[in-house]
């Protein structure tokens, strides 16, 4: 079985849940930018969460069902048409043989995801089928999809059909305070806390730039390359923060005054160009508690109905 | 040592003198937290499994450490053929014109020393190579280049890398070597991890 790619939207890749183990390697753990949604979408359709699917950006592909498929489509939502057919979110779909896929403009959020039974078969590079961009390996030939590409399906397992309920989080984004928060004026935490960011448009899967107030670093020694995660804010001499994403360099020389919670990093994924965002501040275990709630959350969050 | 966090995730060391042996410890110690054990320029972070805490075992590992303690560090070594100057190494005369030396003495200079991985960052498999002698440590260039051919040896502030792939780069190019880097298909995919030793031998 396979997928048909007949017009790609701005940028579709083959995510799943990344590769954690060569980070010491200068490798990224990259990934589903909205993991909760890629998890979703895959166990809407019976898959191993960590199954590969597909993740688009802003404006979706056409995808062309040949000989038909069960899949789930989830994250920010899109404008969705098939063969006529009005398609749910976050809901198991079983498409007829000959289906056209047809997604548009993202209606919410920057980025959805569409898993298959079976999940999308490739061979892994280092453990996983992430398409990683900067280093033009991984998922699809190391590309975004193009016009024509056929990307095998792999055998699916047992089915049920489900749906899901997704909470929909709002209000700031929640952060731990940085190894160099101290380096800061007491204004950058006033502007960090106080203030709003807009999200730039040169913003992509290694990293998502804001604009607001200028948070100003009082001290003035050169920051050491320090290991680096997905969600940390960084923040270069003229003071606009630079959050690092998910294909983003595993060390960084910029000095980061807070961190984007794992709780909370799906929600970045879903920040568009000229979104505005705030930051609150969370102590390590409340963040913690954050994400195991999460985790909950996502397990109830399905209902079968057959 | 005191922890900080980078995210709620990466648990973050000041770890100076004691980073690579403090590194080598917790991975040798294979705790289920830990996911990774990430070295930096003088600090650690240690990424924990998402939704995990440090455990005690972990805890009493950074307590212990003294972060100017010298721990045996273990690594591989590796020899690096390199063509010096020329094309291969246009900013050579610059390197060697600001240590007041010849190219060939800087050229000496350069692969007498020996090298330790500190690091690995940029993009994948660039190591920083700590261990280039003070003469020869240089600025990097006001202005990027846009195309850095891969394999070239460059010289960036204390350190000295090579290019594993072609790319973009601000370090000041002196030679280049045809050994391979980096590459995704290979086990394990990176040539230098932290720790090693290298060495680069002229050509």
């Amino acid at each position: 079985m396979k997928i048909v790619v007949r017009k790609p939207g701005l940028l579709d890749t083959i995510q799943d849940l990344g590769r954690p183990n060569y980070r010491q390697m200068g490798v990224p753990e990259g990934g589903a930018a909205d993991r909760q949604a890629m998890i979703l979408a895959n166990r809407l359709v019976g898959n191993a969460d960590g199954a590969a699917g597909i993740e688009f950006t802003l404006h979706g592909p056409t995808l062309g069902f040949p000989q038909g498929g069960v899949i789930a489509l989830s994250g920010a939502r899109f404008e969705v048409r098939c063969d006529g057919v009005n398609l749910h979110w976050d809901e198991t779909l079983a498409l007829a043989a000959g289906t056209s896929l047809e997604l548009g403009r993202a209606l919410n959020g920057c980025r959805g995801y569409l898993a298959v039974a079976g999940g999308i078969e490739l061979e892994p590079v280092l453990g996983s089928g992430a398409t990683f961009l900067p280093g033009a390996f991984g998922g699809w030939n190391g590309r975004s999809l193009e016009a024509g590409d056929a990307l095998p399906v792999g055998v699916a397992g047992a089915m049920r059909l489900g749906r899901a309920n997704r909470p929909v989080a709002e209000g700031p984004l929640r952060v731990v305070a940085g190894p160099q928060l101290g380096w800061f004026a007491e204004s950058a935490l006033v502007g960090l806390f106080g203030g709003r960011f807009v999200v730039d448009a040169h913003s992509d899967r290694s990293g998502i730039r804001l604009r607001g107030p200028a948070l100003r670093v009082e001290k003035s020694e050169e920051l050491a390359s320090q290991g680096v995660l997905p969600g940390a804010i960084q923040v270069p001499p003229e003071g606009q923060p630079i959050v690092l994403g998910w294909d983003g360099p595993v060390t960084g020389g910029y000095p980061v005054i807070a961190g984007i919670i794992a709780a909370d990093l799906g929600r970045l994924a879903q920040l568009r160009p000229g979104d505005r965002v705030g930051f609150q501040a969370l102590d390590r275990e409340d963040a913690r508690a954050a994400w195991l709630d999460q985790q909950g959350a996502l397990d109830g969050s399905i209902t079968w109905l057959a | 040592m005191k922890h900080r966090w980078i995210t709620d995730r990466g648990l973050w060391l000041e770890s100076r003198a004691c980073t690579l042996g403090l590194k080598q410890k917790i991975e040798a110690a294979a705790l289920p937290e830990v996911e990774a054990v990430v070295p930096g320029d003088g600090s650690l972070l240690v990424v924990l499994q998402p939704g995990q805490g440090a455990g005690p075992v972990l805890l009493d590992l950074i307590n212990k450490a003294q972060p100017d303690a010298s721990l045996e560090v273990l690594g591989r070594h590796h020899e690096i053929p390199v063509i010096y100057g020329g094309d291969a190494g246009p900013d050579l005369e610059r390197v060697a014109d600001a240590a007041g030396l010849t190219t060939s003495q800087a050229v000496e200079l350069h692969a007498g020393a020996q090298y330790r991985v500190a690091f690995l960052g940029f993009q994948p498999g660039f190591a920083y190579l700590a261990g280039t002698p003070t003469p020869l440590q240089t600025a990097r260039r006001s202005a990027p280049r846009a195309r850095v051919p891969a394999g070239s040896v460059a010289l960036g502030g204390m350190y000295t890398g090579i290019y594993p792939g072609t790319s973009p780069g601000g370090w000041l190019l002196i030679g280049r070597t045809r050994e391979w880097v980096f590459d995704p298909l290979r086990k394990p995919p990176a040539r230098f991890t932290p720790g090693d030793h290298v060495r680069f031998v002229p050509r």
